[in-house]
């Protein structure tokens, strides 16, 4: 048996002919899109300030919104050194409308030609905007320039990864964000006709081996729309983030609330805490405001808020415990403080309180408060 | 009483001695050394001094010397003797004259890259330089991958997290790609069969990548006594390596005793069991303050005699703590207390598998007990070098078992106290393997047009087979992956075949848990349904058998039998490769044959009395094979004068004796070879018998059978010349219910024509 055959026999078959090597090429080929500009309210008013709510990236001072890059990937796997970005699409915001360029290579061949259109596309632009691109883009695009012997700085930019802020906002009412999703649920567009994601790599080898054009144009499309979207989300963000009293509801606000003191936008944080706590978060929302309160030491503020929770019967025994707390140690209040721990103890030991190991926790310290706060009585 | 006290009063017992087959007496040598180098980085003296060394051993400044000249380095080192020098003095030293430096350790186990890598710690800490050593394997906490990657000096590793979760990713690994000086792989005969011909398949994919960033790492490669070290590391990395193989280290004398349990049946040649006499063996030792290794084969045999050694010393005061077993499945914590137990003598006695065989630190005790033969020379050498000081008096028992090869050892001590005849073998050029890997290697990097493959040969068939499935894509002479698919994934570094059965425990309904896995070929045979599968001494029936998804569903039972089932198995002719005419018409030939597996049936046999129980049906599909295989077919002449049953006979004699011969000089394991002899064969319509790789696409035992037929001729004849029995046993040809009462006898005449 010769060796072709053997491999044959051992790797099995089932394949066919391989297509005849196309003519050597010069460049990749590019495709652009143009899209109205009322398809992105707001977007010329994004300021770097607005950014810098949404962000903890640095963003440039004088920020232009034309000079934030959207970016998107189509590829040939999940990652590894064998997988290609096989289309590469680069939108922005021009003087009057949105354009968005592919760059396409038709055969592995290609691949500098369109590496460069991207290393020279992300030269003229200070922030990048992708989805997920913090763990799959722009380390494969590094990855792809490295094994092209080609400089990798370009991808050293401003980074905005729409995934993680998104995550940050809707993860509490939506479970999983992905793109699709948001579209639906976020911006009131669900897709028609879209290609699914998992069915593009697949595309394009056909489309390898036939060189049928028409197999791309599915995802071009999405590619392109892909794009849009995240300038469209982007700057739907940028509107909640400035005027939060417009969402609806509790769970995204409240989220925006814990977003924003994240990163040490503590005023923002309250105002956001404030307007989620008549909604369905308002235990969370006011927890989060009163401890907000007491770290920044402004301790009497925090006890207010706990107070109302108190008077409201949201929060459960925390809003007494953390009052026992403040009597103890803040206002020296020790018959005070003794009140507000044996509520706590009386609110724990009814029955329709869920008991766990937490609550018994809570009911150990709490007794161990109570024995403290009667020695000191005493001592008196 | 001591271990010579000891040895001393063995010698005058004469009920001892009557079954004592060889008392060898290996006398003590004196360390040989020679002065630090004096390229060696100033800084790495005195923190050598100051744990006590102030020169090297001869094979550690040889070793030195060969690497420092450029050279690829294999030192064989038998159990304690300083090898981890012989690579962590050139890398530290390369690393501190240049930080960018890095180097990459390969350990066959996680347990064992533990423990040298605190040895390196030491070292560094010692120098308080700034030297960063990072394990990077499955445990690895994803947080710290990135440190890893980026900041590694030393990153150590095994090689299956380097198949699947390095050499994939190497775009992340610039830093380590590019400044890579020394590949470190220790343990080196551990690589042979399957896992050395994939071994040796990733090395070729990382010196490929290596030449993509622009650097040439050089070897350092350890390796136990084996017969053909130099070519076992050659074949592995695929170019030549300077051997340093002469032992500086001083070693106290050591006594090395053969042991033949005494024979209780005579009629059917049944002994005493290995077990209990190594129980009396080692409980004497612990009785006598002698610290004592005993290694036994099966982990099952490891917990009894634990068990019965903690019996022996158990009194309230908690001294059965002295006595401590040690296998796989132990918790990492437990090892490492076991073994820090052992070095510091609060362990007493350890009963172990072969885990303690590797290079884990556990000291040197005063003797060691092999409750039978481990299978290779190399491994009871390993074993037995855990007994033995530099200075002072040790002591090994080998206990035999009744197994023909145990049998055939204690009567030849020779062939153990001599030169190693044992060849680590790999072939990395398997097809099986080789198109595995070298779907990674095109999935990692492009191939162009007249790229190599390391040595592979038919780099041009592989690509336009791969183009032909669509796998790769041909465009200006290079070829791109081309599928979805991630490879490195499919395979399995420690078996051939890529699809392994999983095996699922439903015991508990709530919670299915996957306790093993197992290679297609081998699955029908254990895992059919109704089969009852052992895993850690426990039973198992295996309640269903999905063979499309690769998966077997069992459940924890209670019973007294086992099962066994029949396999049918059937030889086509494929290709022959070689032939070679001998006594007359005789010939001997290599070639590939193709086996079909099928199983039809089970057997249920009962413990302890092994009477047959019942039968059961398997409905499986058959299983194909492509294997090399060699054969010898008998003369004409000779099969002529031989009248029915007694050819038969004669080659299921030559054939089970040829079984024993083969894992002995192949240095394989057992199921690792099948021998098989056709009264009719269908691939040569003439009496014959047939070796062949039981690892599909074959990884060399064929051809290294066909390279030494003659040799395992002679041996087989040996063993049934000097076995003791009139008819045939189960040590050599096989008993007389087997083989007829002529059956021995017609194998020697027939073993002695082929000789001729």
């Amino acid at each position: 048996m010769n060796l072709m055959d053997r491999i044959r026999a051992v790797g099995g078959t089932g394949g066919s002919g391989r297509p005849a090597a196309g003519e050597a090429s010069t460049d990749c080929r590019h495709f652009a899109v143009y899209r109205e500009a009322e398809e992105f309210p707001g977007a010329w008013d994004l300021t770097a300030e607005t950014l810098r709510l949404m962000s903890d990236r640095e963003i440039p001072e004088e920020l232009d919104p034309r000079k934030i890059l959207y970016l998107d990937t189509e590829t040939t796997g999940l990652g590894g050194s064998g997988t290609v970005a096989f289309l590469v699409g680069m939108g922005y915001l021009t003087d009057t409308g949105f354009e968005v360029h592919q760059f396409l290579m038709r055969d592995y061949p290609e691949e500098p030609f369109l590496l460069k259109h991207v290393a020279a596309g992300l030269g003229k632009f200070d922030v990048l905007c992708t989805f997920n691109g913090t763990t799959f883009d722009v380390p494969l695009l590094e990855s792809r320039f490295l094994m092209n012997r080609m400089d990798r700085n370009c991808l050293e930019m401003p980074h905005l990864d729409l995934l993680h802020m998104c995550r940050r906002l809707w993860k509490l009412r939506l479970g999983r964000c992905n793109l699709g999703r948001l579209e639906e649920v976020i911006l009131g567009k669900p897709r028609v006709d879209d290609l699914p994601g998992s069915e593009v790599p697949q595309r394009y080898f056909t489309y390898l081996k036939t060189k049928r054009m028409e197999l791309l144009d599915d995802i071009l499309r999405h590619n392109a729309q892909d794009i849009a979207s995240l300038c469209v989300l982007l700057n739907h963000m940028a509107d909640l983030y400035l005027h939060p009293e417009k969402i609806r509801f509790s769970e995204d606000v409240y989220s925006m609330g814990r977003a924003l003191e994240k990163i040490n936008h503590t005023e923002y944080a309250r105002r956001c805490y404030r307007l989620a706590r008549p909604g369905r978060m308002g235990a969370s929302a006011g927890a989060a405001l009163a401890m907000s309160y007491r770290r920044s030491g402004e301790r009497e503020a925090a006890a207010e808020i706990w107070r109302e929770m108190v008077r409201e019967r949201k929060g459960g025994a925390e809003p007494y415990v953390e009052l026992a707390k403040y009597e103890e140690h803040v206002r020296r209040n020790i018959p005070e403080a003794l009140e507000w721990t044996e509520k706590a103890l009386m609110l724990l030991s009814e029955p329709s309180l869920r008991e766990g190991e937490s609550v018994q926790e809570t009911k150990n310290e709490l007794q161990y408060r109570r024995q403290r706060l009667l020695r000191k009585l005493k001592e008196r | 009483m001591n271990v010579s006290q000891l040895a001393e009063q063995l010698r005058r017992d004469h009920m001892f001695m009557k079954d004592v087959t060889r008392w060898e007496v290996l006398p003590a040598r004196s360390a040989r050394t020679a002065p630090f180098p004096a390229w060696l980085d100033p800084r790495l003296k005195p923190a050598l001094e100051k744990r006590g060394i102030h020169e090297l051993y001869i094979h550690q400044a040889q070793s030195l010397e060969a690497t420092a000249r450029g050279e690829d380095v294999t030192v064989v080192t038998p159990t304690a003797s300083g090898k981890t020098m012989c690579y962590n003095l050139p890398v530290l030293s390369a690393i501190l004259k240049n930080e960018d430096a890095r180097a990459l350790y390969l350990f066959p186990t996680k347990a064992l890259s533990a423990d040298q890598v605190s040895e390196l710690y030491d070292m560094i800490e010692e120098m308080g330089v700034d030297i960063k050593t990072y394990t990077y394997d499955g445990d690895t906490p994803a947080a710290a991958r990135k440190a890893v990657r980026q900041a590694g000096h030393i990153v150590v590793t095994n090689p299956d997290m380097l198949h699947s979760g390095i050499l994939p990713h190497h775009t992340k690994w610039v830093k380590l790609f590019e400044n890579l000086q020394y590949i470190v792989i220790d343990e080196i005969h551990t690589y042979r069969g399957v896992f050395g011909s994939n071994l040796a398949n990733v090395l070729r994919r990382l010196l490929r990548l290596c030449e993509f960033y622009g650097s040439h790492p050089r070897f350092i490669l350890c390796s136990a006594t084996i017969a053909n070290p130099a070519e076992l590391a050659e074949t592995l990395i695929g170019r030549p390596v300077t051997l340093v193989d002469e032992n500086g280290a001083p070693m106290g004398e050591k006594h090395f005793v053969f042991y033949n349990p005494p024979v209780v049946n005579r009629q059917l040649g049944i002994r005493q069991g290995c077990i209990p006499v190594t129980r009396t063996i080692s409980g004497m030792l612990l009785k006598n303050g002698i610290q004592a290794i005993t290694f036994a084969r099966s982990r099952l045999t490891v917990e009894v005699l634990t068990k019965y050694l903690k019996d022996l010393v158990r009194d309230p005061l908690g001294n059965a703590g002295k006595v401590r077993g040690y296998r796989g499945g132990y918790l990492p914590g437990e090892r490492r207390e076991i073994e820090r137990g052992l070095r510091a003598g609060q362990v007493d006695a350890v009963v172990s598998t072969n885990a303690l065989e590797l290079g884990i630190d556990i000291g040197a005790l005063d003797a060691c007990v092999l409750c039978g033969y481990p299978g290779t020379i190399a491994s009871a050498w390993q074993q037995a070098g855990r007994a033995g000081r530099r200075q002072g008096t040790s002591i090994v028992f080998f206990i035999a078992s009744s197994a023909a090869i145990d049998q055939y050892i204690v009567n030849h001590p020779d062939y153990l106290l001599q030169k190693s005849p044992e060849n680590a073998l790999l072939n990395p050029d398997n097809l099986y393997i080789l198109l595995s890997h070298f779907k990674c290697a095109a999935f990692e990097l492009p191939f162009a047009k007249g790229d190599c493959f390391g040595n592979a040969p038919g780099t041009e068939e592989l690509l336009t087979y791969l183009s032909e499935e669509n796998i790769l894509h041909e465009a200006d002479g290079k070829y791109h992956w081309s599928a979805e698919d991630f490879p490195a994934s499919e395979i399995s570094l420690r078996s051939a075949a890529s699809e392994n059965f999983i095996i699922i425990d439903i015991t508990d309904p709530a919670r299915h848990r996957v306790v093993g896995e197992m290679d297609r070929f081998t699955a029908p045979m254990l895992l059919h349904e109704n089969a009852i599968y052992m895993h850690e001494g426990r039973q198992y029936q295996v309640e269903k058998l999905d063979f499309d998804a690769c998966k077997a569903y069992i459940r924890s039972v209670d019973v007294g039998y086992y099962t066994d089932a029949d396999l049918n198995i059937s030889l086509s002719l494929l290709d022959v490769e070689r032939e070679e005419p001998f006594a007359g018409t005789a010939a001997a030939a290599l070639g590939e044959i193709k086996v079909t597996a099928l199983v039809t049936m089970f057997k249920k046999i009962r413990f302890d009395t092994h009477e047959t129980l019942g039968f059961g049906h398997v409905r499986l599909p058959e299983t194909d094979m492509h294997t090399t295989a060699m054969w010898w077919t008998l003369p004409d002449a000779l099969a002529e004068r031989m009248a029915g049953d007694r050819l038969k006979n004669g080659m299921m004699g030559i054939a089970n004796l040829l079984r024993i011969v083969c894992p002995l000089y192949l240095m394989c394991a057992p199921q690792d070879v099948a021998v098989v002899y056709q009264v009719r064969s269908p691939i040569t319509d003439k009496p014959t018998v047939i070796i062949y790789d039981n690892t599909p696409g074959g990884i060399g035992l064929a051809q290294k059978a066909f390279s030494m037929r003659d040799l395992l001729l002679e041996k087989a004849l040996q063993v049934a010349e000097d076995c003791g029995c009139e008819h045939g046993c189960p040590s050599c040809t096989g008993p007389a219910g087997e083989i007829g009462e002529d059956g021995k006898r017609t194998a020697v005449r027939l073993l002695k024509e082929l000789l001729k």
